[in-house]
């Protein structure tokens, strides 16, 4: 009996002490990781690519760096040809997966003429004659063997082994976060504990395993991501173990969401095709929830299906970012704008009536975005009025109803016990915590409403300390500072707009989630992407990680573009 | 394609925003942290509005409160009520600020660690209180309304005070359902947040104003038949006292606590000396100590005819006063005109750091020295002449004033005596209200002599 004491005191003791060393150790792994993730993603080289040469009748030869590109007189144009007859914005070349070319014209008012008939729209060969404005040159696209010697001059992604290593310091830091809240916990908690992040760690090997199969080597996106749904899951055990399985079928979700959009941008004429179901889908979502929606603090987000809540304007924006995203030759055509103009005022109409300002206000910053990648010349005028309108009905219809909570913002401390309740424990809980954190399972924020959601970022900070919350937002950082730089490299404008947009939407939920928990902006409760509890919030991050995925044209990076090397054989 | 690419700075303007925004608030977080963990409502640190973290003990250690995961109070049930004002209740109905101003000191802060070496066991704060004080003045109240409090007008400890009605945390009657009116107010810690009519202990204030501006009041002798009358007819106003006390001076008015007298004695003063004197002497003023902002007083006597004026300056009208700050302006007058201004929390403890440690704070000149001594002079005359120093423990040189404050609407009178002991080894000063407990005297005096017999032995055990 005594020595069963003895056992249970030392258990404790030791439990205490393994606390004492996992609240210094999990930061340092994690800013380890994060490091080694983050050096591949910001310092890859940015290759000069030249896929063909324009030959002018002077005999000069334009390089076309570009899968699609502008050719106008206008300094802004890929090709700019300063002739009076030329258009600003005349005509559109562009490259496709199989190495063929097109000339679209841009709505110019001389026309595009080749070999001698004016066309729209127009497969190039090699030795086709192009008119542009009276201007004549032709198009001489890179041989094969240029293209496979340029192919394997890019950058590689990444040495598999690195990878391996990644997810194995990851793998590491879950092992370790598990352990901590078994010691710290109850009996009852180490099933969900180990639901919880066993199923995390299976699921990074197993798509790794994948990725192995199909020879990609880029992983540090998913990393992130990964890591980002660890402390997901910390939160969760902490505040409702009972919903980590719910979580963890969500993010099995959301990878397979994450594949799904992935494998549908790796071929553009594929990606258009999806484009008109996400189109139509964005909006069905929206209409869904409106009709059949439940009504939570005033905004109707909600829709409650076999006892699951589900919100499917987190799904809507994966569409609205698909639908927004348009190659460069239907960029350059008014007809199209005019269509994304109408669909944005389609889609501002279902917001305003489910009266959720947080979405509105995401809605509107993708819009934006959107806007000023796609506005030409001509559209700018039109999306300005547009962002506008879009403003003027958040503000008229949705802000009275934010105004109370406006109402308390940067003055929470003037009604801790009500109005400014949530963030004022929020703020006490993070300091309770420090640098270091409290330890799993040991705070008190967990009692606060939306512990896991809403203010989730201070109840990672309570427990493992605000260096490790400090590091999911770094994360969101990462992710969006490398869809700038793969947007400036991606073949087509569609991937571009794509990988910005989402991730704009991305680091948008971050700014208004974790500033508005911090009193540092008004508190909206938009779910943290990949760390708030939450299914569709989960599977809708995912999916609009795979547009910043699909733009990176690194060597066998992501799934999304096609080897090279594979298509030979 | 280079319209697009040039224009994905925009996810810079993102990213900057929440950066920025992001060090905008690490860096609120290294100025404000320690503020926001003791501020109230913070769960590691408070219970609702009370102390949530830490152990509170008396002057000699015993313990009061114990929170580590439950909260425990003492094992005495009398320890249990007397204190409870001071400690808050498990519900937070009694709101225990002077404690809960120190939970940031208790609970060991660091920006780096936060509360995580200090844990939820906390630190250990050190009460001023004598809890054999705080029994025995919870004893002779007897049941009744009120409060009574002592404390050291040369450091400032405050050894004892008590609010009646209490409870026992431990087993809480039913208080919601009560309608006798026996706890009401008892949420309140009477000795801070409570003001009372003063009655004749005020007229120790108007005493201090002719001292000093009145010339020749001295010799000035005031004439009393029992009654004064204001007015003609219907708009007729008395003053009145229980009889005739015939000639007296200032010092026998005082004595006799004389309202013909006073109201004499008002009218040299003047109603424009009296607020001047009612403000320099401070008794109405709110006072402040470990995070206590007492009620404040009142003296107001804009529009009032002759009768009410000279009722303000006996201690009626509308004048009410708190204990905590008359007991206060008691301690200056003993301390020659400038008062040790009292605290409750004498040090706090995290692990071997003292995290706190109380200094007394002299405050600002109420009144020359020699109206104070003057003063003293008279509150000795009237314990020694007319409430007997044999009342008090023995050999003890109390000075003080009396008060019958009547209320009005058939309810009997409260009973105040207010006072200290001119005595170099146990310089204290005290307040003792009785509601509706009768004459002050009669009334006030065995609770104040049991009271501080017990505050004497706690000062000599030290």
């Amino acid at each position: 009996m005594e020595v069963l004491e003895n056992l249970m005191r030392n258990q404790a003791a030791i439990g205490d002490m393994t606390i004492h060393i996992l609240r210094y150790l999990a930061p340092m792994l994690a800013v380890f990781l994060l490091a080694r993730c983050m050096k591949p993603l910001l310092t890859f080289r940015k290759e000069p690519e030249i896929w063909a040469w324009l030959n002018m009748p002077d005999g000069t030869q334009i390089p076309i760096t570009h899968w699609e590109s502008v050719i106008g007189r206008s300094k802004s144009c890929d090709v700019t040809i300063d002739f009076p007859t030329v258009s600003r914005n005349h005509a559109v070349l562009t490259r496709y997966d199989d190495g063929s070319w097109t000339i679209s014209d841009a709505g110019s008012k001389g026309g595009v003429e080749v070999n001698g008939k004016k066309v729209q729209i127009c497969a190039l060969h090699s030795r086709s004659r192009i008119s542009i404005g009276g201007v004549e040159m032709y198009l001489q696209p890179i041989t094969e063997k240029q293209e496979v010697r340029q192919a394997q001059l890019r950058t590689k992604a990444a040495n598999g082994w690195d990878t391996v290593a990644n997810l194995l310091l990851l793998s590491i830091l879950q092992i370790l976060m598990a352990l901590g809240f078994m010691l710290s916990g109850t009996e009852e908690s180490v099933v969900p504990v180990l639901q919880g992040f066993g199923g995390i760690i299976a699921c990074q090997w197993l798509l790794f395993l994948f990725y192995a199969m199909i020879h990609r080597a880029s992983f540090e996106v998913e990393t992130l991501a990964f890591f980002l749904c660890t402390m997901g899951m910390a939160a969760i055990v902490t505040v409702k173990p009972g919903e980590t399985v719910k979580q963890l079928i969500a993010m099995v979700l959301g990878v397979f969401t994450f594949l799904l959009i992935g494998w549908s941008l790796r071929d553009l004429e594929r990606a258009k095709k999806f484009r008109y179901l996400a189109t139509v889908a964005g909006v069905g979502f929206l209409v869904i929830t409106l009709v059949f929606g439940t009504e939570y603090y005033g905004a109707k987000n909600w829709l409650i299906i076999g006892g699951m809540s589900l919100q499917p304007s987190e799904l809507s924006k994966v569409c609205f970012v698909f639908a927004g995203a348009s190659t460069m030759d239907r960029i350059m055509q008014k007809r199209n704008i005019f269509m994304f103009i109408v669909y944005s005022v389609l889609i501002c109409g279902c917001l305003a009536l489910m009266n959720d300002f947080g979405t509105a206000l995401i809605f509107f910053c993708a819009f934006l975005i959107i806007a000023y990648l796609r506005s030409g010349s001509v559209g700018t005028v039109a999306l300005a009025i547009t962002a506008l309108g879009f403003a003027g009905v958040i503000a008229l219809k949705i802000a009275p109803h934010a105004l109370q909570r406006f109402a308390t913002w940067r003055h929470i401390w003037g009604d801790p016990f009500d109005a400014g309740y949530q963030q004022c424990q929020a703020l006490m809980c993070l300091a309770s915590g420090g640098l270091f954190g409290l330890g799993p399972g040991r705070g008190l924020l967990q009692h606060v409403f939306a512990a896991d959601s809403d203010i989730v970022f201070a109840t990672i900070s309570e427990e493992w300390g605000l260096i490790m919350a400090v590091l999911t937002v770094a994360c969101i950082v990462v992710l969006a500072c490398f869809s700038i730089r793969t947007a400036q490299m991606a073949r087509s404008a569609f991937y571009s707009i794509g990988a910005i947009t989402a991730a704009g939407v991305l680091v948008v939920q971050t700014i208004l989630n974790c500033l508005g928990t911090l009193d540092v902006l008004p508190f909206t409760g938009v779910p943290f992407p990949l760390l708030s509890n939450g299914g569709t919030s989960m599977i809708g991050a995912w999916g609009l990680l795979a547009f910043v995925k699909a733009s990176d044209t690194r060597q066998n990076a992501s799934f999304a573009v096609r080897l090279k090397g594979k298509e030979k054989s | 394609m280079n319209r697009v690419t040039n224009r994905t700075w925009l996810m810079a303007l993102f990213i900057l925003v929440l950066v920025g925004g992001m060090l905008f608030f690490l860096g609120d977080y290294w100025m404000h942290a320690d503020q926001w963990i003791a501020s109230p409502g913070s769960p590691h640190v408070y219970n609702n509005t009370n102390l949530g973290c830490g152990t509170v003990v008396d002057r000699s250690g015993n313990v009061l409160l114990d929170i580590g995961t439950e909260r425990s109070y003492s094992e005495n049930t009398t320890t249990r009520k007397s204190t409870l004002h001071w400690l808050g209740d498990r519900k937070g109905f009694i709101s225990a600020a002077a404690v809960s101003h120190y939970a940031g000191s208790m609970v060991g802060f660091d920006r780096i660690n936060g509360i995580y070496d200090s844990g939820t066991e906390g630190g250990v704060a050190e009460l001023t209180l004598s809890v054999n004080a705080q029994n025995t003045a919870y004893e002779a109240m007897n049941g009744r309304k009120g409060t009574v409090a002592v404390y050291n007008y040369k450091t400032g400890q405050i050894l004892c005070a008590v609010s009646t009605p209490t409870f026992d945390p431990d087993n809480v009657p039913d208080i919601e359902g009560d309608t006798s009116g026996a706890w009401e107010g008892v949420y309140l810690n009477r000795f801070t947040q409570s003001t009372y009519v003063p009655g004749s202990i005020f007229k120790v204030v108007t005493t201090g104003a002719a001292l000093d501006c009145v010339p020749g009041i001295y010799d000035e002798s005031f004439l009393c038949t029992g009654r004064i009358q204001y007015g003609e007819g219907e708009h007729v106003a008395t003053v009145t006292c229980e009889r005739a006390h015939g000639t007296m001076d200032l010092k026998s008015a005082l004595a006799n606590s004389c309202n013909c007298a006073f109201a004499q004695i008002a009218e040299l003063v003047g109603r424009q000396n009296m607020e001047k004197y009612v403000e320099q002497f401070q008794v109405v003023e709110p006072l402040k100590f470990d995070g206590v902002t007492t009620a404040r007083g009142n003296y107001n006597i804009e529009g009032a005819g002759a009768a009410s004026f000279a009722w303000s300056c006996i201690g009626q009208h509308s004048n009410t006063i708190n204990p905590a700050r008359f007991m206060t302006f008691m301690g200056a007058i003993a301390n020659g005109g400038q008062a040790m201004e009292p605290y409750l929390m004498a040090q706090v403890k995290n692990g071997e750091e003292i995290t706190y440690q109380a200094e007394g704070k002299l405050s600002d000149r109420i009144m020359s020295k020699e109206v104070a001594e003057t003063l003293k002079a008279y509150l000795r005359s009237n314990v020694k002449n007319i409430y007997g120093d044999w009342k008090f423990p023995g050999g003890l040189h109390v000075c003080g004033k009396s008060g019958t404050s009547q209320l009005g609407g058939g309810e009997r009178s409260n009973a105040m005596f207010a006072g200290f002991v001119d005595d170099e080894r146990y310089p204290l000063a005290f307040i003792c209200v009785v509601e509706n407990g009768g004459y002050g005297s009669a009334t006030c005096i065995p609770v104040l002599s049991k009271v501080l017999s017990a505050c004497m032995s706690a000062m000599d055990a030290a």
